[in-house]
């Protein structure tokens, strides 16, 4: 079936398997190329691969050095933590070398035809590489080979010693959390601890020279970029002790970057640790059909560029009452126990889903799918918990206003009570006979200018007929206060003696108006009459007005 | 509102750069005026009901009146805890909701006054963190997530609600609902008050002033009822303003005074009796209740007023009581009796070795108080400052409640004029003052509105003639200006608490600002990225070294471990590393050395041009020096033959070599700010500086953050000299000598 000389990437499992060898497979041509420009080593190897025995293959195996397995990430095939810094410790001044130790052969069960490896690095300074075959270096590339004729598992140790300035950073751990509001809103949250693993800083840190001198710490990382899913919105940055303000937000079209810059330069060993949160629009994530629904997350985002990171742990927080929770991921994750996460307005807890994995590159910014079902009456449970506890508040405050919880019956306060009502209600009453008063003069002027003795006679019925009701009204409040034992009734009294008064004056007034009209009394004579009469009223209410105020 | 308008447009004009906050201040002006203009409005309606509603509706737009003005800092920086004591604080609030109340009473904090430890749970007054991790603890109980440092931070902002509350009903006891309303209004927008409570400013004032203002309604309350609830409700609040402040000291003064004065002005009365003795007793035993208190309610001479007018109650009480049952000659012959053996008493508690308090304001001539800026004397500005026309008005509001006398009024009196008296002798002490000159303020303006805006019908008859206004039937004119002119001063007032507030009091001190020409801000976040960096990257039992302003900051942001913090109780320590920072760089190393340092921490403004780094403060650290060690130390050593203090080439010789000065300019020589100074100009002193060529031998510079206002030295540790060949060099010189077998040893 391969015979044709079919060329492919190496795409499967590593696992050495004895029976393979059985196969008459022979990698024909082999064009291998280590990318060592980052801090990552990318090896991808072109293999034109011949089947030379009678039996039909359906898998090939892949193989992979023993120092290097480990450091595996990503079969592409990606590998972290193999450049190590040589020497280890540099001053702020020095440049950054690091050495890589691998194999001039491609590392296969089958033999090798014919094979050439080429290397890329980070800059043109190399202080010493292997020369196996003689090798050709142009800028930044060394070429090998080609080897002929190589046997299978065939193992020569490559050595390079370059400079390599590139970022060395790592994230030694993250935790992602995905918390579910089927409300519209999805909150992300990534706590970082991020730790530069080139070679470590010796000596001094001088701010003088990182600041004046454009190679002093040329390996040390300033900042980077974040990039966040295009809808991330309320995007924050901080740590422990607060907002850390030295970060810059750009909204792009498709995409959100944040210049992710630490409060202080990472040189090499420094560490640090941040939290970065944003929220996203559940309607691009989130998927239903009636009860069923879909999450379509990254189990893991970009956070920088050639990203290493050591251990992850995500957290996915579903709605409360979510059941029937499946997951679907990209590449096997090893998943803890579920946990139970507590949070406003919450009573028997959200799920979570916890998994963890170690040792992912930027290959592995893949989705993950979850799979629940949730009963939507189980929205109205926040909203009428919060009215619920409303109502019990304002029925409490109610009960306590209505109710008497007084241990012991007090006698006197409910008669102060009792009469406070009472004498409010004598005030509103003498103020509206008071009232009628002052409508009564009205309606004298009004008669005096249109001498229209019927609708005089009219209003004088009603101010009698209203005073009466009034007047008495006001008995019988002036008794039931009495009744109570209160001294304010002879005060009423009081008010009462100086109303017929007043009223008799109202009425005499009346009568000398109609006196003025009917000619019988002079002008002059009416105002002085009128004046001393006036005189006397004012007197009568501020003194029924004292009265009211000492009530 | 016209006028509110107006004042908004003219509080535009005076800030104008600060345009993103500014439809914030316009909130607040205009929430602090609507509620001004709302008071004189209510003030008609005298029927219950209505009132009742639109005072709770007054008082509920006062609290959050003074929630929102003090939201400035949150909005323009973020959630955050400010300066220096609120870091130690919400450390141990922090310890306090992670470990639990025990743990929290028990702690024993080994990363302060290294080697000496700290025992917190006995060193504090715990109210504070007891109460923000109280209301952690519930918010989380209902699921409500917030994370304790969002608690503390709003804890203030929220309390001066509650003092808000605390005040009205105070002054409704001794003067009426209107002028109650009005204190509320004032307390809560007070500059001086709002210095000490904004959003962040996690610190004990934040919530004792409301224990302080509910403890003199409650003991108002007692002493006008005379009954024993209202009493042990005094006591309960006593009880919290113990473990919330020491100020409580004020209260058991005060409230013994007021007694004395009454009995004094033969006011006595059971009520009184009732209401004196039962808090004497039950608040004596609750405040012993608290660690920190402890005995000292029965030992020190601060709390001997109390016993002492205890003492004087019961007897007056039994005099009377005798009074009734015995003849006049009986009577007199027991009295002497009596006088000649309480004459005796006093004698005996005279004689016992307390400190009287004259001797402890003197303390205020110890150099590490008085290097503290807010133990200095009140300037009159800052009266007019912090608390504007109120300090005005207050006296007005004292003479009506003198001239109308009654029990509560005696109390007020005596509290506004010992507040003045210490809010006179300490900045601090402002705080104290504030609340006596809102009531008092409220009460004089009430009276005028009262007068002026009182009902038409009452207008026509005045009642009662006011002695204060001679002219009966004022006309209609001068009313109008009379109010106008009240309300105008009123929101003059709303106008400057908001622009005080914003300007002065809303500066989180950690995080600083600068601005542009064209207005944008720059954040010089310098403290938090040098803090950061000790806690990243040095080892978790690392020791710094700094001079005791940033302790707290250190534990609290860097949790590193400190020699020295803002607890300054122990004063020898502190002139250690004032002398490690004042001696030169070999002198210091030994210090250094012995005291386990493995970083020093410095402030460094010369850069930017910060006035409050070390340098500036570097005299008190020579001060404090000297005082402990006269004979390496000495003041003027550091200043020029003419007596000046300078970092240039004429300062003196000992300044410009030692440690402190090396550290704050080690390479600084080199730097070049701009084209028209020189090399190593500070900004901070305007100087060139005197030392350039600064190598450092015992130390290397660790870290210095963006602005290079913190600088981290490393102290180096000692070479290694056990290599055999060079014991023979080494062997003559003693030192060296010992030394070598020292680290032989260690190794």
């Amino acid at each position: 079936m391969w015979s044709g000389g079919a060329a492919i990437f190496v795409l499967v499992s590593c696992v050495f398997c004895a029976s393979a060898l059985a196969d008459g497979l022979v990698n024909e041509d082999v064009k291998r190329t280590l990318d060592l420009s980052s801090h990552l080593a990318k090896i991808t190897a072109e293999i034109q691969l011949a089947n030379h025995g009678a039996a039909r293959v359906n898998s090939l195996t892949l193989a992979l050095e023993a120092e290097l397995a480990p450091h595996l990430a990503f079969i592409g095939t990606v590998f972290s933590h193999v450049l190590k810094p040589f020497p280890s410790h540099i001053t702020q001044a020095e440049q950054q070398l690091v050495v890589f130790q691998g194999n001039h052969y491609l590392y296969s069960p089958y033999p090798t035809r014919s094979q050439t490896t080429r290397v890329r690095l980070a800059s043109k300074t190399v202080e010493s590489y292997t020369k196996l075959g003689n090798p050709t270096k142009s800028e930044e590339s060394i070429e090998y080979g080609p080897f002929k004729d190589v046997p299978p598992f065939s193992q020569d140790d490559m050595k390079i010693h370059y400079e390599n300035n590139t970022p060395f950073l790592t994230i030694s751990s993250i935790t992602r959390t995905i918390e579910v509001s089927h409300w519209g809103n999805i909150a992300v949250e990534e706590t970082i601890d991020l730790r530069h693993t080139g070679a470590y800083l010796k000596g001094p840190f001088s701010r003088y020279d990182y600041q004046r001198q454009s190679d002093s710490g040329i390996s040390s990382v300033k900042s980077f970029k974040t990039i966040l899913p295009a809808s991330a919105q309320d995007v924050y940055y901080r740590d422990e002790i607060g907002n850390i303000s030295t970060s810059h937000l750009q909204v792009l079209d498709d995409s959100v970057e944040v210049e992710i810059r630490p409060r202080f330069p990472l040189f090499g060993g420094w560490k640090t640790h941040y939290i970065i949160g944003y929220n996203l629009p559940s309607y691009e994530y989130l998927y239903n059909l009636g009860d069923q629904y879909a999450l379509k997350m990254r189990l893991v985002d970009h956070i920088y560029d050639d990203q290493v990171i050591d251990q992850l742990t995500v957290k996915l927080i579903l709605p409360e009452g979510a059941r029937n929770i499946h997951v679907d991921t990209p590449y096997p994750i090893s998943r803890s126990q579920d946990e139970l996460h507590y949070t406003y307005l919450d009573t028997f807890g959200r799920p979570v889903l916890v998994a963890t994995k170690n040792n992912l590159v930027e290959q592995h910014i893949q989705d993950v799918v979850v799979h629940y079902n949730f009963n939507k009456i189980l929205m109205l449970q926040e909203p009428l918990l919060v009215v619920g506890a409303f109502y019990i508040l304002f029925f409490t405050v109610i009960i306590y206003v209505r109710l008497d919880f007084s241990i012991t019956k007090d006698p006197a306060a409910e008669v102060r009570m009792k009469v406070a009502s009472i004498t409010e209600q004598v005030l509103t009453l003498v103020n509206k006979r008071l009232g009628l008063y002052r409508h009564m003069d009205e309606v004298v002027n009004r008669y005096k200018q249109s001498r229209d003795t019927g609708a005089l006679n009219s209003g004088r019925k009603t101010l009698e007929a209203e005073h009466r009701t009034l007047t008495n009204d006001i008995t019988a409040l002036q008794t039931r206060l009495k009744a109570e034992g209160s001294d304010l009734a002879e005060k009423v009294g009081e008010i009462q003696k100086l109303d017929s008064q007043l009223k008799d004056l109202v009425c005499r007034s009346c009568q000398e108006a109609e006196r003025l009209v009917a000619g019988k009394v002079k002008k002059d004579a009416y105002i002085e009459s009128d004046k001393t009469l006036s005189g006397k009223r004012q007197e009568l209410v501020s003194r029924i007005d004292n009265l009211l105020d000492a009530l | 509102q016209i006028l509110a308008v107006g004042s908004k447009s003219w509080l535009r004009r005076n800030i104008g750069a600060e345009e993103g906050a500014g439809w914030w201040q316009e909130g607040c002006v205009a929430v602090g005026s609507a509620l001004l203009t709302k008071f004189s409005r209510t003030w008609r309606s005298t029927t219950p009901p209505p009132t009742s509603l639109l005072s709770f509706t007054i008082l509920f737009l006062a609290w959050l009146a003074g929630f929102s003005s003090r939201l400035f800092a949150v909005i323009r920086f973020e959630s955050i805890i400010h300066e220096f004591d609120p870091w130690f604080n919400y450390r141990s609030t922090h310890h306090l909701s992670t470990n639990g109340f025990y743990e929290f009473l028990n702690w024993f904090d080994e990363r302060a006054w290294y080697p000496l430890g700290r025992i917190v749970g006995g060193t504090v007054y715990p109210g504070l963190m007891v109460t923000a991790g109280l209301i952690h603890y519930i918010l989380n109980l209902l699921h409500v997530t917030v994370h304790i440092r969002d608690v503390c931070v709003f804890l203030a902002p929220v309390f001066s609600g509650l003092t808000a509350v605390s005040t009205f009903l105070l002054t409704r006891e001794l003067w009426n609902q209107g002028a109650g309303l009005l204190a509320a209004c004032f307390i809560a927008i007070v500059p001086g008050y709002i210095s000490r409570s904004v959003a962040g400013s996690f610190d004990n004032e934040g919530i004792a002033i409301f224990a302080l203002q509910f403890t003199y309604y409650l003991w108002v309350k007692s002493v006008k009822t005379g009954s024993v609830f209202w009493t042990i409700g005094c006591c309960l609040s006593y009880f919290y303003m113990v473990s919330a402040w020491g100020g409580y000291v004020f209260i058991i003064n005060l409230i013994p005074l007021h007694v004395f004065v009454l009995l004094l002005m033969q006011r006595f009365s059971r009520r009184l009796y009732i209401a004196y003795s039962t808090f004497y007793i039950v608040g004596l035993v609750l405040s012993m209740q608290i660690p920190f208190v402890g005995f000292q309610p029965i030992r020190t001479s601060e709390h001997m007023a109390a016993a002492g007018v205890f003492a004087l109650l019961q007897a007056y009480a039994f005099l009377q009581y005798l009074k009734d049952r015995l003849t006049r000659q009986e009577f007199q012959t027991l009295f002497f009796l009596g006088v000649s053996l309480a004459a005796g008493v006093v004698f005996l508690t005279l004689t016992k070795p307390s400190l009287p308090p004259l001797l402890r304001y003197a303390k205020i001539h110890i150099p590490i108080i008085a290097s503290v800026s807010e133990h200095q004397p009140t300037t009159w500005v800052s009266f007019f400052f912090d608390l504007h026309i109120l300090v005005c008005t207050f006296p007005a509001g004292l003479w009506f409640c003198i001239k109308n006398i009654n029990d509560e009024r005696v109390f007020v009196a005596l509290y506004a004029i010992s507040a003045v008296y210490f809010a006179g002798v300490m900045v601090r002490l402002m705080l104290t003052l504030t609340p006596v000159v809102c009531m008092l303020s409220a009460i004089a303006f009430s009276s005028v509105f009262e007068h002026y805006l009182g009902d038409d019908m009452k207008r026509e008859n005045p009642i009662k003639q006011h002695p204060f206004y001679p002219v009966k039937n004022s006309s209609v004119y001068s009313k109008l200006i009379v109010t106008m002119l009240m309300l105008m001063l009123l929101m003059m007032f709303a106008v400057h608490c908001t622009w005080v507030t914003s300007n002065a009091y809303s500066s989180p001190s950690v995080v600083l600002a600068s601005y542009n020409h064209d207005g944008s801000r720059n954040i010089l976040d310098d403290f938090r990225e040098a803090y950061y960096w000790l806690r990243q990257n040095t080892d978790e039992h690392a020791r710094v070294m700094s001079w005791w302003d940033y302790g707290y900051q250190i534990a609290g942001m860097a949790n590193r471990t400190t020699l020295v913090d803002n607890n300054t109780w122990n004063n020898s320590h502190i002139a250690l590393v004032g002398k490690a920072m004042s001696s030169n760089e070999s002198a210091a190393y030994e210090i250094m050395k012995s005291l386990d340092v493995d970083y020093v921490l410095i402030i460094f403004g010369g850069v930017i041009g910060y006035s409050g780094d070390d340098i500036n403060k570097f005299l008190w650290m020579v001060r404090i020096a000297e005082g402990e060690h006269p004979k390496d130390i000495r003041e003027s050593d550091y200043f020029t033959p003419q007596g000046e203090f300078r970092v240039d080439k004429a300062g003196s010789p000992t300044l410009l070599n030692c440690l402190m000065y090396k550290m704050s300019y080690y390479r600084f020589g080199e730097m070049q700010l701009d084209f028209r100074t020189p090399p190593g100009f500070d900004r901070t002193r305007n100087a060139e500086i005197g030392n350039k060529d600064i190598r450092l031998k015992h130390l290397e510079e660790a870290f210095t953050s963006e602005h290079w206002l913190v600088r981290i030295y490393r102290v180096k540790k000692q070479e290694n000299r056990q290599a055999l060949d060079h014991k023979l060099h080494v062997g003559n010189n003693p030192i060296l000598t010992k030394k070598a077998k020292q680290n032989k040893f260690r190794n």
